[in-house]
């Protein structure tokens, strides 16, 4: 029984994808907030370091998501300290919280490295798995991690787009000049974003060491969290675009693999660039149109609390 | 990326390496240092040489081991290695390919000191190398795919198509092809040793093609083996012959590097003070350094014996690279009458009939 290279490549989109839309969702709060975190790297493998840890430890992936989130938000509480409370260039911080995390990743998840877990359990609902082009494929078949990052971006947009709090943190990314004069410290809005970005972050690295690849290797993330700041850029800071942006970069990743499973005449070096060939073609054609929709003040440091 | 959290792994290594030992009451009569490049625990490359040592430790007595994870390969793995001379150590096992040149400088500054590198080729008196002939170790691993599968598609799972691996996946083929002339391997490079999400989206994409039986040459074996494990289809391993328990289903067999025979007659030979730094290559003869992994519960005798015999007739030295032998896109590559062996396993830029892929 062979599956469809459109149904493969989806499928493969939604597992690729998963990771990658909880990372972007994370650092869309974040540069919401004129925050740019070139962690996200970091904060992924302190995630699924961390979280592979406490399930072998604990036998509880649960715990291994909890812990995760945890050690995600910590990670960014601790670059916000760097660039929020001690003011800290904002590019060189993010590069350090990523050497950080690797160091650090690795040095957690050294001991667990080839231990045996099982994994966050996965549900597909009967009435999907008694279709019989679902059955033999991993469609539908997913973890709650997978369950609700659709809903979590959803989520996300309605607190950016619908709340008090999104509205005050969007203000800090625009103008923490015009926050501050109306009685706000953008720096309380900031953290918080930081916070909130990084357990999603920490997530994203949990389904990528607890349901994708059921392993811990060092450096495992092989440059998804650099992907995810570039989704950013393709989502026009916006959650929603954010899912297609992430199902397309996923798909990307999972089209070059099932193509040579399906006997591509293709070179498999050339296939391996097609996620990156995408990426240029994405930015070629936004052009300068990202940068409209970019945050005003992202990146740039805030003094007037001083 | 990786560089600095190895130093910082590194210097907490270089903390525990430099307490003094906490019972030097019993001299050991040989202190042997083994450097991996990761970490032990992988079910792997690395694990297999622990295993091998810590096996070499069990056979001699008073033997001491002095172990580092996560080593570089670089200019780094250096100071490690001097650590371990100061500590005693008379014998080092430097274990990964890029190892070889850091231990091939120590190895000139202490001549009395004698090494063994995995993979390379430098040679000196006091530095020998030697590996295991993984390429025709996987024709017997064909047969036993050949007889399993049920879709006649074998799938492969590759890091970067060098041509070592290459010419695993061609024995793998040759092998399946020997009992079941309709099978194909299709083979997915990953692009790296160890990009587990790939790895496991290419272990998926096979199995949607209606791969049953899922191969790999990968660092670690885990991934690949658990996700074809989960979809229901079974996998041959590959590094290490302990990655069996994680795919108590599909299983059927696999190879790994056994190390121990030989490392104990190099410890023994430095003990007895007859060092001979030679290069050693062996594969599935008795005490070789390639071996085969226990079969899995859904492997019947009449299969399991097809595969001994297969094992058995490889390690008396039938070659499957003899000719006439075509590639994949009707080329004959080998002629009649000529064989491939040794310094040509790494050669191989093409696919033997029958593997869909492109090497380039």
């Amino acid at each position: 029984m062979t599956t469809s290279l459109f149904v493969g490549v989806f499928a493969g989109a939604i597992l690729s994808g998963t990771s990658l839309l909880y990372a972007t969702l994370g650092e869309t709060i974040v540069e919401r907030g004129g925050i740019v975190n070139l962690g996200l790297e970091g904060v992924l493998l302190v995630g699924a370091s961390v979280g592979f840890a406490v399930t072998v430890a604990t036998k509880s992936a649960w715990l291994g998501v909890a812990a995760a989130a945890i050690g995600g938000g910590l990670t960014n509480l601790l670059f916000g300290w760097l660039v929020i409370v001690r003011k800290a260039n904002q590019l060189a911080s993010g590069l350090a919280i990523m050497f950080f995390g690797v160091g650090a990743s690795a040095l957690i998840g050294g001991p667990y490295v080839g231990a045996v877990i099982a994994g966050l359990p996965k549900w597909r609902p009967s009435f999907l798995a008694a279709l019989s082009w679902v059955k033999p494929t991993t469609l539908f078949n997913y973890d709650i991690l997978v369950w609700c990052v659709v809903p979590i971006a959803v989520l996300v947009w309605w607190i950016l787009f619908q709340t008090r709090w999104g509205l005050a943190l969007r203000a800090a990314g625009e103008s923490p000049t015009a926050v501050f004069a109306s009685g706000r410290n953008p720096a309380v809005f900031q953290l918080q974003g930081l916070l909130v970005g990084g357990v999603l972050g920490g997530l994203g690295g949990a389904h990528l060491s607890l349901s994708l690849t059921l392993t811990w290797a060092e450096g495992m993330t092989a440059g998804r969290g650099f992907i995810a700041i570039a989704l950013v850029i393709f989502s026009k800071w916006h959650p929603i675009r954010a899912i297609a942006g992430a199902l397309i970069f996923g798909g990307a990743e999972a089209l070059q693999l099932q193509l040579q499973a399906r006997g591509a005449e293709i070179s498999p070096f050339l296939l391996d660039m097609i996620p990156y060939v995408l990426t240029l073609l994405v930015l070629l054609a936004w052009g300068g149109a990202g940068r409209l929709a970019a945050p005003a003040s992202l990146g740039r440091t805030f003094y007037g609390s001083e | 990326m990786k560089r600095l959290g190895l130093v910082g792994l590194l210097l907490v290594l270089a903390a525990f390496l430099m307490v003094p030992p906490a019972f030097a009451a019993s001299t050991p009569q040989l202190i042997i240092g083994a450097i991996y490049v990761g970490s032990v625990n992988d079910y792997g490359y690395n694990r297999s040489f622990h295993d091998a040592l810590t096996e070499v430790a069990k056979n001699l007595p008073g033997i001491k081991l002095l172990e580092a994870e996560n080593v570089p390969e670089s200019a780094d793995a250096e100071p490690v290695m001097e650590n371990m001379i100061q500590q005693g150590a008379k014998l080092i096992f430097p274990t990964s390919f890029g190892h070889q040149e850091p231990a091939f400088n120590v190895s000139k500054r202490h001549p009395a000191v004698y090494f063994y590198h995995a993979g390379g080729w430098m040679q000196s008196a006091n530095f020998g190398n030697y590996f295991g002939n993984t390429q025709t170790a996987w024709y017997p691993m064909g047969v036993a795919a050949g007889k399993m599968t049920k879709s006649n598609k074998l799938g492969f799972v590759i890091g970067i198509p060098i041509g070592f691996a290459v010419g695993n996946v061609n024995a793998f083929e040759l092998g399946a092809r020997s009992v079941n002339p309709k099978v194909q391997t299709i083979v997915v490079v990953t692009g790296g040793w160890s990009d587990k999400a790939k790895e496991a989206a290419a272990a998926n994409a096979l199995v949607d093609q209606g791969c049953d039986v899922v191969a790999m040459h990968v660092d670690s074996p885990a991934t690949v083996i658990q996700t074809v494990e989960a979809r229901g289809a079974m996998s041959i391993g590959f590094q290490s012959i302990e990655a069996r328990v994680l795919a108590p289903k599909g299983w059927i067999t696999g190879l790994g590097f056994t190390w121990a025979s030989f490392f104990t007659d190099v410890a023994k030979s430095v003990i007895a003070g007859t060092f001979k730094a030679q290069s050693v290559h062996q594969g599935l003869e008795k005490g070789g350094m390639v071996a085969v992994a226990p079969f899995g519960a859904s492997v019947p005798t009449n299969v399991r014996k097809l595969v001994t015999d297969s094992v058995a007739s490889v390690a008396n030295g039938f070659n499957p690279f003899t000719g006439p032998i075509t590639d994949n896109t009707g080329v004959v590559q080998i002629k009649a009458g000529e064989s491939w062996g040794g310094d040509k396993m790494g050669d191989f830029s093409w696919y033997v009939d029958g593997v869909v892929g492109k090497v380039k």
